[in-house]
């Protein structure tokens, strides 16, 4: 006989932002579920065993273990119930009412559930993804999963390694495994700026004397059975690789930190509208997507720099996951022209007393003395000026908007203007 | 004017005096020396001729290039030393693995040797799985011939074997008006001399198929076409024939053999030397070495590789069936039917292949420019194709003859050996129909020496591992309830249990590799390319075998995937 279980707000993820929302759902009063698929709760932060997680929250610099502890601790003082090794494998919607099939070792069980909170977090980019070619032999390594060797397993993926993409998993890696006794011949960019926060470029690579090669890229693997050398090559602007600038440099592992991808299949599954920028769910403030009942946070929503605002994320998510609406939203779009990479959240309700609305954007370029200009209908609803802005280091903003600003259909726009920084 | 005066003039004024031919025991012979490969292949596909000669041998060294050897296993033991089977079967491909299961029928003793590490490691895990109607194939060739008897086969192989087989049809289309006239005209044809085909005006196929093309004319539907897994149904035969008493040993190569007076006697490998009374040639890309080993060597192989790009499942609900377009794949100049699209029994989207000539018969690599061509030829059947849509792309190769025809029979001067040899394209099809027939040919070679009689014992069915997915919600938590490990996924993108890793583990044919496990089960499959289940499989295999973490290899041994403890592991 298959169980049937009842929440008021089920979370699916038990990472940052998860852990997050169902503490927060259930601070408000709500019946909690959180569902991990993992043995253990914490996500991607358990094999995050570097320091500088929680300084906007804490103000502390711990480690991804510490600071999933912090809110793991709070979980038996709260009534949230956990159920962990369990996978949703289907998701269906029956009169506004979520209804998830979970396959665990105990067997199946159905959760009804009225408000449903997506915290599934994110996957890398693989090497197929972004065309390495040659042998497929052993030794390629996305960043995250030599990381869960090393960190995880305590084992090592490679004695010696060329990083392709500066990613901060990437830099972090390089540091991790040079500590760990490899040899980072280098880290390979092929943008012209590094993609990774300036502080781990600092830590991870100068500090250690590893070397950053930015328009480059690997053109093709080596190998039999395991991999016996990479080949490199400069691009050009398009990005393509430029013929007669081929080098060979001798490894065993090419390890990828080219970037992430939100993981929304679920999402999509029940026709949660994806934002094609960000790659997660369009949501309104209270990260609610654009099928009622369905919240969505942290790296599932968009991909963030810093693991407080994951968690502040989730928070929101799991606040108003608790509260649904009692009156239908009336949902007006936020856009961003081609100086921001994307803005979220990509909708504001007008119908809601709450006039605090926060915002994360990423800007496109490299930026001196920006100025974010936000208008509506050709007004101006406020700006703000930044000292500087890069795409790697995304921006949080908080802004009161009442609901007379927001009235009619017309977008709210997003712009930045400011001296690019080459 | 006899025909190798008339080619030799051909050869004359194409190579300068760089290439002859000439007859030898019915074989037609090519010599001389040639710096392109290209060439090599050109003057082999321009001296054949399949109703003067028994075969062609293209002898014509190449000097551009260093063929590199074939890749041989590290391991050397005595394991297979003095062994006397009854038939020995060289290559564990799709041909040799159904062999060993028709040959288990009859009472003899068999023993497979592959000298990789799993079967359907080259060609026949490295194509598009499709199970070939014979659009393009003639009568009178020998694989049309298998390819119809094949295709019927294929509903009652694939129950009996347990894998999953979709009749999904395939559509070849045609762009313009006048091709679209010129197929109402084929289909008069195909219902002559086969295979079953419907036409469809653009009205029809658009409603059919209504992301392809809108510029699609016409299309001919082909209902017999079908898809499997062909690495699946690989291992599948080979589980089968293995429960049914076959020796199977991998990591095993063939590497000389002794004849006397037009007897093969002993056959010495890696692992000993073996002294079979029938041998079964299905070595594949190298069946031309062991048809020269055994003396008995009348046709040459020119390998040709095809490279195909695997998309997402979402990519896959954009049509039903197999989908090429007529001027894409299909043509005779570029010797592939390749599917075009490929919807796979798996739902994904397959994209390709290609056909390339090369002398490197194993050289699996993938290059950028080959899968953008592919995809550049096949928007013409759906415009909205994206490479972003792609997760992996892999390359094969072809065991092509200069006749582009099987090669089934027993041995020409040798007289206790079999060949199934020059199988490429539409080698899955065909290899049900092939298997029976060597295996009858092998058994009335053994005849000759004892009699052979039919096994009582054969049992043609295999159960495959369970695959809890397909389950209803009920059976499906009964079964966790039996068995915990089939309610634990380890991988998230193809929903696969521990259950089905460990059990892939543990079957009659052995698998202690990540690929192994990812071939049986499908952990690593999707999207994320097993960056989360990884490590997660690599755990469960340690825990299975009570190998070192650092000993598991990704797919073959030389290709660990940890080097030790950190710390301890010296940098280089």
């Amino acid at each position: 006989m298959i169980e049937t279980l009842t929440f008021d707000v089920t979370v699916v993820g038990a990472g940052p932002a998860g852990l997050a929302a169902a503490l927060e759902a259930d601070a408000q009063g709500a019946k909690t579920l959180l569902i991990e698929r993992e043995a253990r709760l914490g996500g991607i932060l358990k094999q995050c065993i570097h320091d500088g997680f929680g300084l906007v929250r804490f103000g502390e610099k711990l480690s991804g273990p510490e600071y999933a502890e912090r809110f793991m601790e709070q979980l038996p003082k709260s009534k949230v119930t956990v159920f962990t090794l369990s996978f949703v494998s289907k998701i269906e919607r029956e009169d506004g009412v979520n209804i998830l099939t979970l396959v665990t070792r105990d067997g199946i069980r159905l959760i009804r559930t009225r408000s449903l909170v997506l915290a599934t977090g994110c996957r890398e980019r693989t090497s197929r993804q972004i065309g390495v070619h040659g042998r497929h032999c052993a030794g390629v390594f996305t960043a995250g999963t030599a990381q869960y060797y090393t960190n995880i397993l305590g084992k090592l993926p490679t004695k010696r390694c060329v990083i392709l993409g500066s990613g901060d998993i990437g830099l972090i890696m390089a540091r991790r495994l040079t500590l760990e006794g490899a040899k980072v011949v280098g880290v390979f960019e092929a943008k012209p700026t590094p993609s990774g926060l300036t502080r781990n470029i600092s830590q991870c690579l100068w500090d250690f004397d590893i070397p950053l090669h930015t328009s480059k890229t690997v053109t093709r693997v080596f190998g039999e059975a395991r991999m016996s050398a990479v080949e490199i090559a400069s691009v050009d602007d398009c990005m393509c690789p430029v013929a007669g600038t081929e080098e060979i440099i001798p490894c065993d592992a090419l390890i990828l930190s080219v970037g992430l991808i939100p993981e929304n299949e679920l999402a999509e599954s029940i026709g949660v509208p994806i934002d094609p920028k960000t790659k997660g769910a369009l949501v309104d403030e209270r990260n609610e997507t654009l099928v009622s009942g369905v919240f969505a946070c942290g790296n599932a929503l968009h991909v963030n720099d810093l693991v407080d605002y994951v968690s502040e994320s989730g928070e929101t998510a799991g606040k108003h996951a608790a509260h649904p609406l009692p009156i239908q939203r009336n949902l007006v779009p936020v856009e961003c022209d081609a100086s921001l990479l994307y803005v979220v959240p990509q909708r504001l309700n007008q119908n809601t007393e709450d006039t605090e609305r926060v915002f994360f954007f990423r800007s496109s370029a490299d930026l001196d003395n920006a100025t974010l200009t936000v208008t509506r209908n050709g007004q101006t609803l406020f700006s703000k000026k930044y000292a500087h802005l890069r795409p790697p280091e995304m921006e949080r903003l908080s802004v009161h908007l009442k609901s007379d600003q927001l009235a009619g259909a017309e977008p709210v726009c997003f712009h930045l203007e400011g001296s690019r920084n080459e | 004017m006899s025909y190798i005066k008339k080619l030799n003039r051909k050869l004359q004024e194409r190579f300068h005096g760089s290439v002859q031919a000439f007859e030898r025991d019915g074989c037609l012979v090519l010599q001389g020396a040639l710096e392109q490969w290209d060439d090599v292949v050109s003057a082999g596909l321009l001296a054949v001729n399949r109703r003067c000669y028994d075969g062609l041998v293209n002898d014509i060294i190449f000097t551009g290039g260093v063929i590199p050897p074939m890749r041989l296993p590290a391991l050397q033991d005595q394991a297979l030393d003095g062994v006397e089977p009854d038939v020995l079967i060289i290559g564990g491909g799709i041909v040799g693995c159904a062999i060993a299961r028709e040959c288990a029928r009859y009472e003899m003793s068999v023993l497979l040797v592959e000298k990789e590490h799993d079967v359907a490691m080259q060609s026949s895990g490295r194509n598009d799985g499709m199970v070939h109607p014979g659009v393009d194939l003639i009568p009178g060739q020998i694989k049309r011939r298998y390819n119809m008897r094949g295709n019927r086969m294929y509903d009652q192989i694939c129950s009996e074997l347990d894998v999953p087989f979709c009749r999904s049809g395939q559509y070849l289309c045609f762009q313009s008006k006048g091709l679209a006239f010129a197929a109402y005209f084929a289909q008069v044809y195909y219902k002559l001399f086969g295979p079953r085909c419907r036409y469809l005006g653009h009205t029809k196929f658009i409603k059919r198929e209504p992301n392809m093309n809108q510029k699609i004319q016409a299309a001919l539907f082909f209902p017999d076409a079908g898809v499997v897994s062909p690495y699946g149904l690989t291992i599948a035969y080979a589980e089968n024939a293995v429960d049914n008493g076959v020796r199977l040993s991998l990591d095993t190569a063939v590497l000389d053999m002794k004849l006397d007076a037009h007897r093969i006697v002993s056959v010495s490998t890696n692992r000993g030397t073996i002294y079979p009374k029938i041998v079964i040639n299905a070595a594949g890309v190298f069946s031309e070495e062991i048809a020269r080993m055994a003396n008995d060597r009348f046709f040459s192989i020119h390998p040709r590789k095809g490279t195909n790009t695997i998309l997402d499942h979402k990519a896959a609900k954009r049509m039903t069936a197999i989908v090429s377009s007529f001027g894409t794949s299909s043509t005779k100049k570029k010797h592939t039917k390749g599917g075009g699209l490929v919807k796979t029994i798996d739902d994904n989207t397959l994209v390709g292949p290609d056909a390339v000539e090369t002398y490197r018969k194993e050289d699996f690599s993938t290059a950028a420019q080959n899968i953008a061509d592919v995809f550049e030829k096949q928007r013409m059947t759906d415009p909205a194709l994206s490479l972003r849509d792609a997760i992996t792309y892999f390359s094969g190769i072809r065991a092509a003859t200069y006749e582009e025809d099987f090669v089934i029979r027993k041995g020409r001067r040798t007289e206790n050996i079999v060949h199934a040899a020059g199988i490429q394209s539409p080698g899955i099809t065909a290899a049900p129909a092939i298997a029976v027939d060597v295996s009858r040919m092998a058994a009335e070679l053994l005849a000759k020496t004892r009699e052979v009689r039919k096994n009582p014992e054969f049992n043609p069915i295999r159960k495959a591992i369970l695959r809890p997915n397909e389950l209803s919600d009920q059976e499906r938590d009964q079964l966790i309830h039996e068995q915990a490990d089939y309610g634990e996924i380890i991988c998230r993108c193809e929903q696969v249990s521990r259950g089905e890793v460990k059990a892939a583990l543990h079957r009659s044919v052995p698998c202690d590799t990540l690929d192994g496990v990812k071939r049986r089960v499908r952990p690593g499959m999707g999207r994320c390319q097993g960056g989360f289940c990884g490590p997660l499989v690599l755990q469960i295999i340690a825990e299975e075998t009570g190998m070192p973490l650092e000993q598991i290899d990704k797919n073959a041994p030389g290709g660990e995937l940890l080097f030790g403890t950190i710390k301890e592991v010296q940098s280089e």
